[in-house]
């Protein structure tokens, strides 16, 4: 899960201070287990350094609110829409979809085509490497991307029923 | 060398009408494989009856290798399909009490009697789909995935410039699927047939050069293999 990320889809919805924030993350967006409220903040600095957050003063309790900017949001949605690669470590596509969601996010559907197209060319790609393989009687690598392949097909199984209901 | 240009199919019954492909351009090169995924009642199969000259479209046009399907009598038609269109469905579509010969000479009767010449050629299609030796033997008697063997042979017995498969491996288990699309692919690469195939299985769709998804008789989208270098494309994988 990207912090950087959560947040801006947290303050996309509406203003908010830190610690909810933090609280926020870790129940909503299926972030596991505890955040560190450092990294909130260090998060919070470098996103006001690079002006996609502001802080606009302290509320009534006297927390410091946060409040996105219009290149925040930009580059919200430019994370949302970049598809991502399967062997991608730091980042998650349920996590990315969550997000959208929790924005009512209006290019949904673009999202998932290209999530979907992106996983459709990893497919195609492995089954080249998956054919020469067997044939060159490679059963350790063959077997690997087998694997693989079987991932692939699970996320793709689970875009075309997010599509499916999204229909109803 | 498939032109497909503002394609339409309505089909009517009684006071019903219902338009299966709502008009869409598509164009696929010769010695491409591609497959077509896209939900049931799509007009997938529709598709691929259009293509191979099985029916009519209501509107637009159909061309291959300079021919426009559309301007065709059925007459013509049906020698230009079988000149060039081989087809292989999901059921296999076997003449069950013949033997697995006179099933791929099948379409060679056609246009006369069976030559030594022809019984050369299916002697050599037997061996390369793998069934050397059962030619005499009864197509059902064979299983599935000996079955579709045949069938596959049979579509390629009038070396046919198209393929058009609709879910081939649709009653295949994941091993048998893959050993009839390793035979399908093999045959594109090599005789560089044009392979239109519509599947539900990506795994048998990763074979393709390009997977075209449909949607409601529309195209959604295009996915085209990428590029990219295979030696990197591995190495991410296999790190
Ligand atoms: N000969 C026909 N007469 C009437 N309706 C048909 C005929 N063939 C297909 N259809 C209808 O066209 C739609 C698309 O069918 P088809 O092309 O078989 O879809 P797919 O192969 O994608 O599952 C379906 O609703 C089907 O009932
Ligand atoms: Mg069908």
């Amino acid at each position: 899960m990207s912090v950087k990320y959560g947040i801006l889809t947290l303050l996309f919805l509406q203003k908010n201070h830190g610690y909810e924030l933090k609280l926020e993350l870790e129940s909503h967006l299926g972030a596991k287990g505890k955040i560190n409220p450092g990294q909130i903040y260090t998060t919070l600095d470098r996103l006001i350094r690079d002006q996609l957050v502001l802080s606009i003063g302290m509320d009534d309790q006297e927390r410091k609110l946060y409040e996105i900017t219009m290149e925040g949001k930009k580059e919200l949605e430019n994370w949302l829409l970049e598809p991502v690669p399967y062997h991608s470590t730091k980042e998650d596509f349920h996590f990315k979809w969550s997000c959208a969601r929790k924005i009512d996010f209006e290019q949904e559907k673009k999202m998932l085509d290209q999530q979907k197209a992106m996983i459709m060319k990893d497919v195609m790609e492995l089954t080249k490497f998956k054919t020469e393989f067997l044939l060159q009687g490679d059963e350790n690598r063959y077997l690997l991307i087998t694997g693989t392949l079987l991932h692939l097909e699970a996320d793709l199984n689970w875009i075309n029923q997010i599509e499916n209901r999204n229909r109803l | 060398m498939i032109k497909v240009r503002n394609l339409k199919k309505e089909f009517i019954q009684g006071q019903e009408r219902t338009q299966v492909l709502k008009g869409f351009d598509l164009n696929i090169e010769e010695g491409e494989f591609v497959a077509v995924m896209g939900p049931s009642g799509s007009g997938k199969s529709t598709l691929l009856q259009l293509l191979g000259g099985l029916d009519v479209p209501t509107e637009g046009d159909i061309v291959i290798n300079q021919s426009n399907l559309s301007n065709m009598t059925e007459k013509e038609r049906t020698i230009f399909r079988r000149k060039y269109i081989g087809f292989i469905f999901q059921n296999y579509q076997l003449l069950p009490t013949l033997s697995v010969e006179e099933n791929i000479a099948f379409p060679l009767h056609a246009d006369g009697s069976l030559t030594k010449k022809k019984n050369q050629i299916i002697i050599e299609l037997l061996d390369s789909v793998g069934l050397k030796g059962l030619g005499r033997k009864r197509a059902n008697l064979l299983s599935g995935g000996q079955q579709q063997r045949v069938a596959i042979a049979r579509a390629l017995v009038n070396n046919p410039s198209v393929l058009l498969a609709d879910e081939p491996t649709g009653n295949l288990d994941r091993g048998k699927a893959e050993e009839i699309l390793g035979l399908i692919s093999r045959f594109n690469r090599e005789n560089n047939q044009t392979i239109i195939m519509v599947t539900h299985d990506i795994f048998a769709a990763g074979f393709a050069d390009r997977i075209i998804l449909f949607k409601d008789g529309v195209i959604d989208q295009v996915i085209s293999r990428k590029g990219d270098d295979y030696a990197k494309y591995v190495a991410n994988f296999m790190a």
